[in-house]
């Protein structure tokens, strides 16, 4: 489980001669085994903040501690052991190699963790958990939407993450599928008290969290139990 | 294995581009193996003049003949441990000479001692050595007895009879008593014989006119010098100024400048061969950095992904490098694979008699998939960097 830490984050870009702003000074803690979605209307500052917290982005100003460590300190290569170590990322688009099968992409993270095990039981279990046992030789031309998001989750938590960033989980698929997915992230976040963070759109996948926080401007317009944001 | 499929996966691009390193590597192989060939063949020269001095007569004198009372002159000079006459003639005469990268058939004549004190050492496959007072017999080098298809104890005529030989044309019955090992260098085309016997085809060669008014016992067309075991060609060149100084009638060449003449030789058709062949890969290399980046380009939301899932720049950097690297080792292998078959089959057809064109060996074939390896690391290098240096949420947003 991490414990995720914001101190008055920003994170701006130069346009020309404008300042975007893109995150604000947004100050927030984030409890170990937390469900939290970000919502916000396109340009509030969401994936921003989801790729700030990942450590794909590194803040023009404040702090981000992750488990205590203030990972401004971190060089580069550290960085990405702790994303590796860390950090579970699930994306709108799924992200996955069409060169890998199923079982494959699950276990693609294990290369850059350098753990030294080979994972693959592990991967088996996540796969069986996502109920995609059936189809580890498949290729990811050969699965649907759902089941390639599925996959994307399972390689999410093959390094055993504290924190799992999603971002649009729910985007490409269809409302069953949509479903489905998000009793399947409650699932972990129940089973495995790992910290969830999704940036979503979709306020039925934001109600289903146990918190919400709502971005506007690169700044953080609510953060209340999950029901409690009006819809945009 | 992924790196293997992320290849295959542009299955036409691949085989293009590895078709650029295999037809590199097949000209390298082959031409390499040409010079190599050609380069064993003057390194068999380098070795054996850079092992003695050649004397022969003064600059100006028409006919190759020298008294061979010198060679007790010359064993007088300081420096000098052996002294040997020397009779060359041709195996085939009134043969015309084509271009080729062998040595003619030629008749040597000499004392089989010599052997002992050449560097360039002769051993039989098959019989013996001559003995120095024999004659009639023969030892074969190894393509020339392929040549005539002659076993131990066969005969053959020297120097062959021309097809169009004038009545008064003479030569000899020869046994064959021995049948060298190959040196690919000249002994394999030479027919040894006793320095008596050598002497006689010298008189034959005389003009009619002079012919029975010289005795070739006193006569001899060159003499090799030898210093002590060991002497550097320094040495040699040495002995070769004293004798030019203190043996009158004689002209001893310097051991370094006959080794200089071969190497440059050598080194001017290896520089040739060499680099027709390497611009030819040097362009398959070109063909591996366009197909790289090309690669780079297609893949750039997956190196977001690795980025994402722990990748670092140097993990990113090598996973392309390799995939550059292994299309140069498959097409590295491809090419020697092909070239390899071409020089053993050439060489197994060639007629007999002739001179193989190729020889392949060990340093060629690492030089060959070496070089083909590290042309297609070094192409990759560029499109690696580009990849390893993407912004990974740049990269992960690519359309």
């Amino acid at each position: 489980m991490a414990d995720v830490r914001l101190e008055d984050l920003s994170k701006h870009y130069k346009r020309g001669s404008e300042i975007i702003r893109a995150l604000d000074g947004v100050t927030l803690d984030i409890g170990k085994g937390e469900f939290v979605a970000v919502v916000g209307r396109s340009g509030s500052g969401k994936t921003t903040m989801l790729d700030l917290i990942g450590l794909l982005l590194r803040p023009t100003a404040g702090r981000l501690l992750i488990d205590d460590v203030d990972t401004g300190k971190l060089n580069d290569r550290d960085r990405a052991h702790m994303r590796a170590l860390k950090v579970g990322f699930v994306f709108q688009e799924y992200n996955l190699l069409p060169t890998l099968n199923v079982l494959e992409n699950v276990m693609l993270p294990l290369r850059y963790a350098k753990k030294g095990s080979d994972g693959r039981a592990h991967a088996l279990e996540l796969l069986e958990r996502v109920d995609l046992t059936d189809r580890i030789k498949h290729r990811p031309s050969e699965l649907s939407g759902g089941q390639q998001q599925r996959v994307a989750i399972a390689r999410s938590m093959i390094n055993k993450p504290s924190l799992i960033l999603l971002d649009e989980p729910t985007g490409a698929v269809d409302t069953e599928t949509a479903e489905q997915l998000v009793m399947l992230l409650k699932r972990l976040n129940k089973e495995d008290q790992v910290t969830i963070i999704v940036v979503t759109h979709d306020l039925d996948v934001a109600s289903q969290t146990s918190r919400n926080i709502r971005l506007k401007d690169g700044k953080v317009l609510a953060d209340e139990p999950a029901g409690a944001v009006p819809a945009a | 294995m992924e790196i293997l499929r992320n290849i295959w996966r542009r299955k036409l691009r691949s085989v293009l581009t590895i078709s650029g390193i295999t037809i590199g590597v097949l000209a390298l192989t082959t031409m390499g193996a040409l010079s190599e060939n050609f380069n064993a063949l003057l390194n068999g020269g380098v070795t054996y003049f850079g092992s003695n001095v050649q004397v022969g007569p003064p600059d100006g004198q028409s006919a190759s003949l020298l008294a061979i009372s010198k060679i007790d002159e010359i064993k007088q000079v300081q420096g000098v441990a052996a002294a040997f006459p020397g009779y060359n003639f041709s195996a085939k005469p009134g043969q015309v000479t084509v271009v080729s990268f062998g040595i003619p058939d030629e008749i040597v004549a000499g004392d089989p001692q010599e052997n002992n004190w050449a560097a360039l050492k002769t051993t039989t496959a098959q019989g013996h050595q001559l003995d120095a007072n024999s004659t009639g017999e023969v030892v074969l080098g190894s393509t020339i007895d392929k040549e005539f298809n002659k076993k131990i104890g066969d005969t053959i005529d020297l120097p062959v009879r021309p097809p169009d030989a004038k009545p008064d044309f003479v030569n000899h019955t020869f046994t064959v008593v021995g049948i060298l090992n190959p040196t690919r260098t000249a002994p394999d085309t030479f027919a040894y014989i006793t320095i008596a016997d050598g002497q006689m085809l010298l008189k034959d060669s005389l003009p009619l006119a002079i012919r029975n008014q010289i005795d070739v016992s006193q006569i001899t067309e060159s003499i090799q010098v030898y210093g002590k075991p060991g002497s550097s060609i320094s040495d040699l060149d040495a002995i070769a100024d004293r004798i030019n100084a203190q043996v009158d009638g004689v002209k001893a060449t310097r051991p370094s400048v006959l080794v200089n003449s071969f190497r440059s030789g050598g080194a001017i058709f290896t520089a040739i061969t060499t680099a027709a062949a390497l611009l030819a890969l040097i362009i398959g290399g070109l063909s591996v950095v366009n197909t790289m980046f090309m690669a780079v380009a297609e893949r750039i939301r997956e190196i977001g992904l690795k980025k994402a899932v722990g990748a670092t720049t140097l993990d990113v950097m090598r996973e392309f490098l390799i995939e550059a690297t292994l299309i140069g080792v498959i097409g590295g292998l491809i090419g020697y694979g092909i070239g390899a078959a071409i020089t053993i089959i050439a060489n197994a057809t060639t007629p007999p008699g002739q001179s193989t064109l190729f020889l392949l060996d060990l340093p060629l074939t690492v030089f060959a998939i070496g070089f083909a390896t590290l042309l297609g690391a070094v192409a990759g290098i560029m499109p690696a960097w580009r990849a390893a240096r993407l912004d990974p949420v740049t990269a992960l947003r690519n359309e």
